[in-house]
């Protein structure tokens, strides 16, 4: 073999570079070696068409983690929050959820992914036994279909099912007060809208039972044009219209309804309607549409409440989303979890975090329970009521009884085969 | 077609013998093949990082995908929009298999290939006869067609949620995937075997038929190939491998999610040969190596990736003008005075 006589990358250069490449690899670990911090992980969702998910819940958790560290820390360790985009893929969240935990040294994770997302990350948990506590995702089957439970998962979202119970209850009791009959249906054509469009109807019925759904229409998710579908809804001429639509869809479909004066002909019923980001960005929000909460600083009516939603208003210049409550939550769970349990440990915060009960400016009666069996949340703020075109937008709520709540939930889990 | 045919279809057109060289070849490529295993087999020995075997395990998945795609891209000059359906027919294949009927897994990884052949022949069937940017939207149809039939047929994918509950991975001959270190031999093993069996198509007489069908297929079609059966079998052999990816990264998130069928998989793999370069055969790892560099670094620092990335197509496209591999061969071949004809 004779050598080239070529210059190139020289055995010195080979071995410096293997050298930082070694070093790199090494960092994290001689990093969390050293720490007296605490890290917790949180892949979501910051770039792209949702990215407000990532952004408002970024807020909910950073607002709490200041307060936290504030006070003294997680069981008097300062928390050190390592908060990194998922570009909405599933693969991507699990890839990052996994390197949040293996490389930068995460204790704790808080899965702010909606969708297949936190699927994706509920199975990292579960192949790391790392405590993940999910804060955006709102499907039902995560915590109820027991073949996802896992001990060390919870989740400090509201469930499309408590929804419908709530929503179908009080739209069945002003259709009997009005004589609504004759219903539509509007909602994104993906899972969350078909199962919550499903769920709604079921309790429509039970609760006002001559209740008929005459059309249903399945836009797009994302869908620009709404066109089609309003002029087929007003075609129709139902009595009342119900939508799951949210976020920018919702407000499309709005603009684009009020074209066609659509509010004026039949009473809307809009699940995602009352919250800040809906109710500040509709051009001419109509007087009267029916809404469930999501997040509104007057409702739960507390002194509590107002004071976080002005907090929150006043530290980032906007007011906070169903997804900053939400997240907020998780971060009070686990501030008490670790303060009952003297520890940082996962396990043993896992351990006091299953029927944890805790005082929360979001609770129905000022607290919120994780609940001991499926790791859900249960007992936070949920109600209906209408909307006016300006602040406080939905005067008046009215709360939905928990109690029936649970008894429907606990009816509806059978019926599915999940208890 | 028949080696022999490849042959004189060869010496017709001038091109001198090649059966020599490419025995040679042949045993250099194996060496090459199990000495790239054994250098990735010491890794976990010498590194405790997780996130590097996460890193290879995410390479060999995508990088099976991306050379698949450029035997049909760099090749036989078909631009498929729809490589990526292949990916998540093998996710959702065997995610599936493995939760409804329990075999082992060679079973059901078996059981995904042959569903995958399936398929993919009938869609080959239509989609080769089609020619250039028709190629390229016909089969970026039926991809949005198998994506819309995943989020529809919810009772049986799950819908937009995809396959919950984790893929069940019970021990075979020993080896235990749920362990990490398992996976990633089993995933190394599965992208040199697939990277060395891509290199022994296109080096085989079948190779260079793709590759007179990519430059003139009428020339091919007059001396007695039948371009519409070959078209076929590499549309069938790139699904199969890039099946073989969906099957891995379906084994590293433990599910099978819509996204793995979207067209933006296609996209990242058209991105991924335009990053390393199409015209040689390691081009499309060297591209996938880059990519995932390139997205697990800019993630961890801004989330403005897209911006980034961006930059570095403009770059790539504009600048270069062709990928990271045909640059550095180019580049290589003028240090050394030029003039070597490459057999690619």
């Amino acid at each position: 073999m004779t050598k080239s006589g070529q210059p190139g990358i020289s055995r010195r250069s080979t071995l410096a570079l293997m050298g930082a490449g070694a070093v790199t690899v090494a960092t994290p670990w001689v990093a969390r070696a050293q720490a007296k911090t605490i890290k917790i992980g949180m892949p979501t969702i910051l770039s792209g068409r949702v990215a407000q998910l990532g952004t408002s819940s970024r807020n909910g958790v950073m607002i709490e983690v200041d307060k936290v560290n504030a006070a003294g820390g997680l069981a008097g360790r300062q928390i050190e929050m390592v908060i990194r985009d998922s570009k909405g893929q599933p693969q991507e969240a699990a890839r990052v959820a996994r390197e949040l935990v293996n490389t930068d040294g995460c204790e704790l994770l808080l899965d702010g992914e909606a969708s297949s997302g936190s699927f994706a990350v509920h199975e990292v948990a579960r192949d790391l036994g790392v405590l993940c506590i999910h804060t955006c995702s709102e499907a039902s089957s995560l915590t109820a279909d027991p073949k996802q439970h896992i001990p060390n998962a919870f989740r400090s979202v509201r469930q499309g099912i408590h929804d419908s119970i709530v929503g179908g209850s009080y739209a069945a009791a002003i259709s009997k007060a009005k004589g609504l009959k004759k219903w539509a249906t509007c909602a994104p054509d993906y899972a969350y809208g078909r199962d919550t469009t499903g769920e709604f109807t079921l309790y429509l019925k039970r609760f006002a039972p001559d209740v008929e759904i005459i059309s249903d229409s399945w836009p797009k998710l994302f869908q620009p044009d709404y066109t089609e579908v309003v002029t087929k809804i007003l075609q129709a001429k139902p009595q009342a219209l119900y939508t799951c639509l949210w976020g920018g869809d919702l407000t499309s479909y709005i603009d684009q309804a009020n074209i066609y004066a659509m509010f004026a002909q039949m009473e809307v019923f809009a699940v995602n309607m009352a919250d800040y980001t809906a109710l500040t960005v509709v051009k001419n929000l109509p007087k009267g549409i029916h809404s469930g909460n999501r997040y509104i600083k007057t409702f739960p009516a507390t002194p509590e409440n107002a004071a976080w939603g002005d907090a929150y208003k006043a530290k980032y210049n906007e007011y906070p989303t169903n997804w900053s409550w939400q997240n907020a939550t998780a971060v009070m769970l686990l501030s008490e979890a670790a303060r009952k349990a003297n520890s940082t440990d996962g396990k043993k915060i896992a351990e006091v975090l299953a029927g944890l009960t805790i005082k929360c400016p979001f609770g129905a009666d000022g607290t919120v329970t994780m609940r001991g069996d499926d790791h859900t949340l249960i007992g936070y703020a949920i109600g209906w009521g209408t909307t006016i075109p300006q602040e406080p937008y939905v005067p008046e709520v009215k709360a939905g009884d928990w109690k029936t709540i649970l008894e429907l939930e606990a009816e509806w889990k059978k019926s599915k085969g999940y208890t | 077609m028949t080696e022999l045919q490849a042959e004189r279809a060869a010496e017709s057109l001038g091109v001198p013998r090649i059966e020599a060289q490419s025995k040679r070849l042949r045993y250099l490529d194996v060496l090459i093949a199990v000495a790239a295993f054994a250098v990735l087999a010491t890794l976990p020995f010498l590194f405790s990082s997780k996130a590097l075997l996460d890193f290879v395990i995410r390479c060999s998945a995508f990088g099976l995908f991306a050379t698949s795609l450029n035997l049909l891209v760099g090749y036989t000059g078909m631009i498929s929009f729809g490589h990526g359906m292949f990916f998540g027919l093998g996710a959702y294949g065997f995610g599936l298999i493995m939760q409804r009927t329990g075999v082992p897994i060679p079973v059901a990884f078996v059981g995904t290939l042959l569903i995958t052949a399936v398929v993919s022949v009938m869609i080959g069937a239509i989609c080769v006869r089609l020619k250039e940017i028709y190629f390229a939207f016909v089969t970026l149809a039926f991809q949005m067609l198998i994506h819309s039939m995943i989020l529809s047929w919810a009772s049986l994918t799950g819908g937009d949620q995809g396959l919950r509950g984790g893929i069940p991975r019970p021990v075979f001959i020993g080896i235990d995937l749920t362990n990490h270190i398992h996976l990633y031999f089993v995933s190394c093993a599965l992208l040199v075997t697939g990277l060395l069996l891509m290199r022994q198509i296109v080096q085989s007489p079948f190779g260079y038929t793709l590759r007179m069908i990519r430059d003139n297929a009428g020339r091919a079609s007059f001396i007695g190939i039948d371009v519409w059966r070959a078209k076929l079998t590499i549309f069938v052999l790139a699904a199969l491998l890039a099946s073989t990816g969906g099957i891995i990264m379906s084994l590293f998130v433990s599910g099978a999610y819509p996204e793995f069928a979207y067209w933006t998989i296609s996209g990242e793999g058209i991105f991924i040969n335009m990053l390393g370069g199409v015209t040689t055969f390691l081009g499309p790892m060297v591209g996938t190596v880059l990519l995932l560099i390139l997205n697990d670094t800019v993630t961890r620092l801004t989330e403005y990736y897209g911006i980034v990335l961006g930059i570095v197509i403009l770059f790539f496209a504009i600048g270069l003008r062709k990928g990271l591999m045909d640059f550095a061969v180019e580049w290589y071949e003028q240090r050394r005075g030029g003039g070597r004809e490459r057999t690619r």
